[in-house]
């Protein structure tokens, strides 16, 4: 009887952890939890976190439908979000991990705009949200910040 | 005694070539496919089908305090029965709901419409892209350059497999140089 208990607890076990993969996909490198930051965090001053990685987790709320070669993930804060971007072929994230959770290590890359590709940038936000949008009212140029992940952990 | 070799190199390379030809078969067929589907790919997407429909819900009272309740308004209107997975304000104007199934739903306000997105996606050539980028293993690399290998020797024996007035030394030459032509042209040009 005792050995039948414990055989049904790693059977158990087991299947616990089977289920656990099957419903994970690794890319890269393992993340690492220590480093773990929230979006807001990292988003509300990104230039402290540019020297060394960091490890953020959010929903996917988008990913790039050709290549997989970005995603972006949902911030702790309405309305904002990070995007994780690699070289393509590096990573391929699947569409249909979309509203799927993911942790992400990596290091923050900032993209500083010219004026022209803020305004072109901003217009095309505006466009696909369905806003007007005024190029005159653009008169300094921003930064861009995403994420160059080394390890990626998708969580169905 | 002579010492001049008994083994017949002509023969020998046909019987190469016929049979590496053989064997590459399938892989040429995933390079090819695959090629064309990603040489296209600004035309179409080789790796889902994505669709769109949008349903009109103007005139609509929507719970913008409760995020469960938005969710529920937005899967009647919808018509769906797919378990939600999560939710997202993407603006103050935009509403995301995520199915199970990879299928989204965004509501919006500013627009007065449900966008109902699905994605389908095509394993065959999600398959052989893979194959093709080298996105599997690191073993599927070294696999991949001795294929590469492979087609260099079918290649080169290919000049040699025909004798005579169709071999490739004489008037078909022409095809051979053409064929190296072409490309160089591309790069020149």
């Amino acid at each position: 009887m005792f050995l039948k208990s414990k055989t049904f607890i790693a059977f158990s076990l087991a299947l616990l952890s089977f289920s656990q993969h099957a419903f994970s996909l690794q890319f890269g490198n393992p993340v690492d939890s220590d480093k773990l930051i929230k979006i807001s965090t990292v988003m509300a001053s990104p230039d402290d976190y540019l020297a060394s990685p960091i490890t953020v987790e959010g929903t996917i709320t988008g990913v790039c439908e050709k290549r997989g070669c970005w995603m972006t993930l949902a911030s702790d804060k309405r309305f904002e979000n990070l995007r994780i971007k690699v070289e393509d072929g590096d990573m391929v994230f699947p569409m249909t991990a979309k509203g799927s959770k993911a942790i992400v290590t990596g290091k923050l890359d900032k993209i500083q705009l010219s004026l022209g590709r803020t305004k072109a940038l901003l217009a095309h936000k505006a466009q696909q949200a369905g806003e007007s949008f005024d190029a005159n009212s653009v008169t300094e140029a921003m930064a861009i910040y995403q994420l160059v992940p080394s390890g990626v952990e998708i969580i169905e | 005694m002579s010492n001049k070799s008994s083994i017949n190199w002509f023969k020998l390379n046909r019987n190469l070539h016929r049979d590496i030809g053989y064997f590459c078969v399938g892989l040429v067929i995933i390079f090819a496919v695959s090629g064309i589907a990603v040489n296209h790919k600004d035309d179409w997407n080789p790796n889902y089908k994505v669709s769109h429909q949008q349903i009109s819900v103007s005139d609509e009272t929507w719970q913008l305090d409760n995020d469960e309740l938005l969710i529920e308004q937005i899967i009647s209107h919808a018509d769906v029965s797919e378990p939600v997975k999560a939710s997202y304000w993407v603006s103050p104007q935009e509403f995301k709901v995520f199915l199970k199934n990879g299928n989204n739903l965004s509501l919006k306000l500013n627009q007065d419409i449900i966008n109902y997105e699905a994605i389908e996606p095509r394993h065959v050539f999600q398959a052989f892209n893979r194959l093709h980028l080298n996105e599997t293993t690191a073993s599927w690399v070294i696999f991949s350059d001795i294929f590469a290998g492979l087609l260099l020797f079918l290649a080169i024996s290919g000049l040699f497999m025909i004798k005579g007035k169709n071999s490739p030394w004489g008037s078909r030459s022409v095809l051979v140089i053409s064929g190296m032509l072409l490309p160089a042209a591309y790069v020149f040009l």
